[in-house]
């Protein structure tokens, strides 16, 4: 159990760390690749909490489409890097990340009894049943299919104005 | 398999909310449209993380609110990249001062 927990920090952790890149770096390319990163230990967390489903969407649709897509976007459009960084809203943002990490804190320390432990009891065969699912996966396939050819017109098509 | 408790919950939701707010602090600074792409994929990051400790106690809609979440984001993004295509043909120009047009003016 303790060494379950020692993994799920490493890996929360690393997530963060990856995350914290994305703003420290100057170049995007680089921002999203330390984007993908991120994403993709988010997806491990999900994975070692015996999600696989959830890990296989993540992976494979956000990061895989989406985040494969940005990382082109940034390569396609890297210019001189600079930093974007603002040292002003940074002072709000550390003071609500303190406040937060204090009430986390609290509750840990006045609630520590009043809550049980429960694993994930989760089975893709009993979420709904087989025609549903694939009729709910192929509408939401063909949503995006919908969007990527629209994108794609407007590339090979260009815009009216 | 690690159980979900109030130490692992303090975990998720603590890294949960350091990337939220590191893809807000990342949103607010960006200088250009794609700065702005990645940090909101990051926010995005952020609320499926929050979304474990819900599968310890409602397991099935916790499922359907991670799939409706991944391709609502991702339709989402998409439509902000097509958004980024069209500013650079229009603009010739990805900078956030580009954007003039709407909004109040104060």
């Amino acid at each position: 159990m303790v060494m379950e927990m020692v993994l799920l920090s490493a890996l929360a952790g690393v997530a963060v760390l990856f995350a914290l890149g994305v703003l420290i770096s100057k170049d995007n390319f680089y921002s999203s690749l330390f984007m993908s990163a991120a994403l993709i230990f988010i997806a491990v967390v999900y994975a070692i909490f015996n999600l696989q489903p959830v890990f296989v969407l993540i992976v494979f649709i956000f990061v895989g489409a989406i985040g494969i897509v940005t990382v082109a976007l940034a390569a396609t459009y890297r210019s001189d890097p600079e930093r974007q960084f603002s040292w002003v809203w940074a002072v709000p943002v550390v003071i609500t990340a303190l406040v937060i990490g204090f009430s986390i804190y609290s509750y840990n320390m006045l609630n520590s009894q009043s809550v049980s432990s429960s694993t994930i009891d989760f089975e893709l065969i009993n979420f709904i049943s087989n025609s549903e699912y694939l009729v709910l996966i192929l509408s939401l396939v063909s949503l995006v299919v919908l969007l990527l050819l629209s994108v794609l017109k407007m590339g090979v098509g260009g815009t009216e104005n | 398999m690690l159980a979900i408790d109030l130490m692992s919950a303090s975990i998720i939701y603590g890294a949960s909310f350091a990337i939220l707010l590191i893809g807000y602090l990342a949103a607010i600074s960006s200088k250009d449209v794609i700065r702005l792409l990645i940090s909101l994929e990051l926010m995005f990051g952020a609320v499926f993380l929050s979304l474990i400790p819900l599968f310890s106690a409602l397991a099935y809609p916790a499922f359907g609110v991670a799939i409706i979440t991944i391709f609502t984001s991702s339709g989402e993004l998409l439509v902000l990249i097509a958004a980024i295509v069209t500013l650079d043909r229009q603009k010739k120009d990805i900078h956030t001062s580009a954007i003039t047009i709407g909004g109040d003016r104060v």
